[in-house]
């Protein structure tokens, strides 16, 4: 990293004072006044849209507005027929969608769990760590709650984040039972690290790999119960009854590449959230189908979408190697010593703040030079990760933090010798379908659970909170469904053909699709067989620029 | 910026130096060449095996983290999942014997750690199976993403990563409930708490929030 030498050598030269300095303490309104003025969600990059619950009502980023008010991406006269009938109908492959398929195993009730990749490709598997259980000491679901609550700047549904809260210490023995290994000391209590922006150590952790041993997990059980998994199997629509109940779904088989109708009676969606949408042109953490879909098929339904302005912007994000760009490096290596510097080898803000502060204070130090540009204009600060093993011995970081280490070594970077550069990376959709308490959306038929909700984090998530919430919202929505289930109704799409009407009126974004499915820089297709040629000429001359977010034509090949 | 040209399942592709594979799929508008997922490392979707034009040893990897390299043919390498036994209660070489029956016709041949894009010595913790030194089978598969490469090329049908997620699960949900002398305050004072933070105009909550995350407690 010769390109760095300069910054490095300073970066290097201070990190003797800075072992045992104290990091720079921000009083709330310079926070504030930082957030205002660089965080983007503060940047009113925002747009109204013009159709549906939210319509004139919220704002939305502009990506996110013109899928929901785009298209759906079925034939004008496909004409649903029933080819699978079950009783819950999971749209989701993730963390959330399995522990919802989990709650129904011993109820009778057939499952089928459809995602449109494999099961356990999501965001899930890529959390590194950890979840929030308040198993401390002098802590208590209350003090979780006030920690999450001032972290979500009082924007959090209260009811929800108490439910959240009081069901850490059972959320993590239900993990125990299904065999997850999380990290323990040596007399057998759990390990407790600081996350950002908790008041104590509150959060569990499999190493730098707890996403990927809760979902590796979750889904080795769900596929021991009797839940039949639909994979690669992309929801595209969803069905009423024509008197206001969901009643299943339209799924494209991606192999097959038809489409599939479901009867169900009651639907849950766990899609999670759209970090590839890459708002404001950020890289992102998240994995290949983050890109709303679950948004867009709730909306169409009548389910109104709060906080979507706010996403999360985890602070350290990778910059260097270009490979790495946006992948995450977890919040954890901070709460255990590493150090945010800039290039010219000081602190400039408290690691361990909320991630909003955090994120918007990286983001001020670049935009008023202090950054290091790399070879391929990227710029960042500098994480100090070395200073870790100095701390607390030599192989610390190594032993704690396998994960981060493993990605490096291929680059023939060491983070125990070598500082790394991170920026904000889009990491997390923190608004989304409102629901209530049991995961109820405002239709009925309708459940939902996980990253697609909004309202439990506020507008800023706390670390170890997102996996503590699909575990509890993902249970909690079926045993919601199996309780209140509905009879099975009638397949018909009355609630598109009534939003395809108002889109004519409106002459909303008609030539976007959605849900998108894949991210447009993949260029990934939609194609089925289809029953009856369609006259829309129009919408198969749309742009395949690369660099534009008009999504790819879905009916050519 | 500076390209290199490979192959993607036998199809020419122009990459930028510095991007993975994955990357230059879609930036070549081929993304379906190669399932993916996480597109992170850590979901195992995007399974290949690479070639080398210089004779280099190469091999299996994942398309997601693999840097692309003048030259360089990948091939397309899906793993189908395997069917997956049931965990048991405390664990031993035995049972994981009967639950994977063909733990024991490792030749040794070593290709399990040679695939594994992880850096699990599979193979050395197929043995310490076969020792029922399963508390290392544990952590030796910590990382294990369960992209199934191991599996997919050994002769003998040896299954390494259903094994160690046999032998994670057994071990963990064997493990003793956590034994915390912790006891939470009495109901009372655990809803007055909760009346505090709940309770009041919403500068009022706020308020209550930041005072109590301070000490754990209602401060007169």
């Amino acid at each position: 990293m010769d390109w760095a030498k300069h910054s490095l050598e300073k970066l290097e030269t201070s990190r003797e004072a800075r072992l045992c300095s104290k990091p720079p303490k921000l009083g709330e309104d310079d926070a504030k006044k930082i957030l205002n003025q660089y965080h983007p969600d503060y940047l009113g990059m925002h747009r109204n849209i013009c159709i549906g619950p939210n319509k004139n009502d919220g704002n939305f980023p502009h990506e996110l507005a013109d899928l929901l008010e785009a298209d759906s991406q079925l034939p004008i006269d496909f004409e649903p027929s029933e080819d699978i009938e079950t009783d819950v109908l999971i749209i989701g492959g993730g963390g959330a969608g399995a522990s919802a398929a989990l709650a129904l195993e011993e109820t009778g009730l057939r499952v089928h769990l459809a995602t449109k990749l494999r099961l356990g490709d999501s965001n899930t598997v890529m959390a590194e760590g950890g979840i929030q259980a308040s198993l401390g000491i002098n802590d208590s679901p209350r003090r979780h709650f006030s920690d999450a609550y001032v972290g979500g700047h009082g924007q959090n549904n209260p009811d929800l984040l108490r439910i959240l809260c009081e069901s850490g210490s059972s959320a993590i023995s239900w993990l125990s039972q299904l065999g997850c290994m999380l990290d323990r000391n040596k007399d057998g209590t759990f390990q407790l690290r600081p996350g950002g922006g908790t008041s104590l150590p509150r959060v569990l952790a499999c190493r730098d790999y707890t996403g990927l041993e809760i979902m590796r997990v979750l889904k080795d059980a769900v596929l021991l119960s009797g839940t039949t998994v639909l994979q690669n199997y992309a929801a595209i629509e969803l069905l009423d009854d024509g008197e206001g109940q969901v009643t299943g779904a339209v799924l494209w088989d991606r192999n097959k590449e038809k489409l599939v109708t479901v009867s169900a009676r009651a639907v849950i969606i766990a899609t999670g959230g759209s970090g590839q949408l890459r708002f404001n042109s950020f890289p992102t953490s998240n994995h290949l189908g983050a890109v709303g879909d679950g948004l867009v098929l709730a909306y169409r339904q009548g389910c109104r979408l709060i906080n979507s302005d706010s996403y999360q912007y985890h602070p350290s994000g990778s910059v260097y190697p270009e490979a790495l760009v946006g992948q995450l490096v977890t919040e954890s290596i901070r709460s255990m010593g590493a150090q945010v510097v800039n290039s010219e080898g000081s602190r400039f803000v408290d690691e361990m703040t909320f991630r909003d502060v955090l994120a918007a204070s990286i983001i001020k130090e670049v935009k008023e030079k202090r950054g290091v540009q790399t070879p391929t204009n990227r710029i960042g600060v500098w994480l100090d990760t070395p200073i870790i093993d100095l701390q607390n011995g030599h192989g610390f970081l190594q032993r704690k933090f396998p994960g981060i280490v493993h990605r490096f070594a291929r680059y023939s970077i060491d983070p125990a010798k070598q500082a790394i550069l991170i920026y904000p990376t889009l990491h997390y959709q923190n608004g989304g379908i409102e629901i209530d308490k049991d995961g109820c959306t405002k239709v009925k038929g309708l459940w939902a659970a996980g990253e697609v909700t909004g309202g439990l984090h506020g507008t800023n998530r706390l670390m170890g909170n997102s996996l503590l919430d699909i575990i509890i919202f993902g249970r909690r929505a079926a045993i919601s469904a199996q309780n209140s289930l509905p009879e099975r109704r009638r397949v018909t799409l009355t609630r598109l053909k009534e939003f395809r009407a108002s889109l004519e009126i409106t002459s909303a974004r008609q030539q976007l699709l959605s849900p998108q499915l894949f991210p447009t820089q993949t260029g990934m297709k939609i194609s089925f067989e289809r029953k009856a040629t369609m006259g829309s000429q129009d919408k198969n001359s749309r742009s395949t620029n690369q660099l534009s977010f008009e999504p790819p034509d879905p009916f050519t090949k | 910026m500076k390209t290199v040209a490979i192959k993607v399942a036998g199809e020419s592709i122009q990459a930028r130096v510095g991007e993975t594979v994955i990357h230059a799929l879609w930036n070549a508008g081929k993304a379906e060449l190669i399932k993916t997922g996480c597109a992170g490392g850590v979901c195992g979707a995007c399974t290949i095996t690479v070639r080398s034009p210089e004779g280099k040893m190469k091999g299996t990897d994942l398309a997601c983290m693999c840097p692309v390299e003048e030259g360089m043919e990948v091939f397309p390498c899906p793993v189908d999942s395997a069917l997956t036994v049931a965990p048991e209660m405390n664990p031993n070489e035995e049972k994981l014997r009967k639950a994977y029956p063909k733990l024991d016709r490792c030749t040794k041949c070593g290709s399990c750690t040679s695939a594994c894009p992880m850096s699990i010595p599979v193979m050395d913790s197929v043995f310490r199976m076969r020792a029922g030194q399963l508390d290392e089978v544990a952590d030796d598969f910590t990382n294990c993403i369960h992209c199934g490469l191991c599996r997919f090329v050994c002769e003998d049908g040896v299954q390494p990563h259903m094994m160690g997620m046999w032998v994670r699960r057994s071990i963990g949900s064997s493990a003793e409930k956590e034994e915390r002398k912790k006891k939470d305050k009495d109901s009372h004072e655990i809803e007055l708490e909760w009346q505090y933070l709940l309770e009041g105009s919403s500068t009022d909550r706020m308020n209550n929030a930041l005072q109590f995350r301070k000490s754990g407690k209602i401060q007169p």
